[in-house]
């Protein structure tokens, strides 16, 4: 198995560069903020601030909506590996419901990083597996620079629901902390999403 | 059957049908339901009879995730309604607080009464009566429709409840007594 290569900013610059007109909702703590960080404020993104454990089953809502909308070719959702256990049994619904357009990115560093490091159960499991069992369409691990840039090639054409398990170093960018109104910060998505929808 | 099963039977199918009727003015385009035994009535309409056509109705494991799925669906702009019961509530306090309630998104959910007249669980009253406290606390605002509402204005107050979550870009709750009382 290859060593951890991959950090988090690099690997949300990727992300955003890959997919700069799909709707993409963020997991909250360090991966908000250096995607924040390394993109800037965009109207597409929609910042999750606390709902901890219930990234992906918004993600799945949304691109549950968009399905057969034009902007709603890609739903994104990034994801971390211990937010994905608290509410894991959105695999189960995500497979059942198999949105074409949902991609969840978990980014895996095993940890709780923005509590303190403690430990999560991710490093015993196998995400792509569970993926493949609920349903599915498609899921696969990333460890290298290089299968980050097929996986997001992949991710952009292959029908969904994906999942892509990126293992990750617990190197943290320094960031200032986020504190938009939530309120404006859904109204900014929602008014993104009339734009797309009008234009 | 005694005279007071039938009854009961009987008011549980006329409320049935009245909450159904409600939703269908709603005519939501997404129904999200938990698994509910004195919902039955209702949830039959939705899953295998006629109210399944044009729409989408699937289960949710747990409250918190329907919350959550339900959210997403607003976001987008589409119509979804959740149907659980209140032994639930406490399951959805957390991502309601963190997600629809301060990013006013609205959000609507007929909630069914347990734990009243005619329970058969000897356990369920110890959260499904403090409903109203646990919701109250939240700041979760509510509605409730049982013996003191004449039922031929359950359906219109569904209706006006879910408009008041649009009016008001929040999540509201409809308390609805199924079983009697």
């Amino acid at each position: 198995m290859a060593s951890i290569m991959l950090r988090r900013a690099e690997v949300l610059a990727k992300i955003d560069a890959g997919f700069p007109t799909s709707p993409i909702f963020l997991t909250l703590g360090g991966t908000a903020r250096e995607m924040l960080a390394m993109a800037g404020r965009k109207p597409n993104q929609l910042v999750n601030l606390d709902a901890m454990g219930q990234t992906v089953s918004i993600a799945l809502g949304m691109a549950v909506g968009l399905e057969g909308r034009a902007h709603g070719e890609r739903v994104i959702a990034i994801e971390g590996d211990g937010s994905l256990i608290m509410g894991l049994s959105v695999m189960s619904t995500v497979g059942h419901l198999a949105p074409r357009n949902l991609v969840v990115f978990v980014l895996d560093n095993g940890v709780y990083l923005a509590t303190g490091g403690q430990p999560t159960a991710a490093r015993d499991m196998d995400f792509a597996a569970v993926a493949l069992a609920s349903g599915w369409a498609g899921a696969r691990d990333v460890r290298t620079p290089a299968e980050l840039d097929d996986a997001l090639a992949w991710s952009t054409d292959a029908p969904g629901p994906l999942l892509v398990r990126v293992f990750i170093t617990t190197d943290q960018i320094p960031t200032d902390f986020f504190l938009e109104d939530p309120a404006i910060l859904a109204e900014d998505f929602r008014r993104w999403l009339q734009h797309e929808d009008a234009s | 059957m005694s005279d007071e099963q039938a009854r009961l039977d009987g008011l549980l199918a006329s409320r049935s049908a009245a909450v159904i009727e409600g939703i269908e003015r709603i005519d939501p385009d997404h129904i999200l339901h938990l698994a509910s035994s004195t919902l039955k009535l209702v949830l039959d309409h939705f899953i295998t009879g006629p109210g399944a056509d044009g729409r989408r109705v699937f289960a949710m494991p747990r409250e918190e995730e329907g919350v959550a799925v339900t959210a997403g669906l607003e976001l987008v702009g589409r119509r979804p309604l959740m149907i659980f019961q209140d032994n639930g509530i406490g399951n959805l306090l957390t991502i309601l607080q963190t997600f629809p309630q301060p990013y006013h998104i609205p959000l609507f959910g007929i909630v069914t009464r347990r734990g009243g007249l005619g329970e058969y669980n000897s356990m369920i009253h110890t959260i499904s009566e403090r409903s109203e406290s646990i919701v109250d606390a939240a700041g979760v605002r509510y509605f409730q429709l049982d013996a003191r509402t004449p039922l031929e204005y359950w359906a219109s107050e569904i209706q006006r409840a879910w408009t008041f979550s649009r009016t008001t870009h929040r999540p509201i709750f409809m308390l609805v007594n199924l079983m009697g009382g």
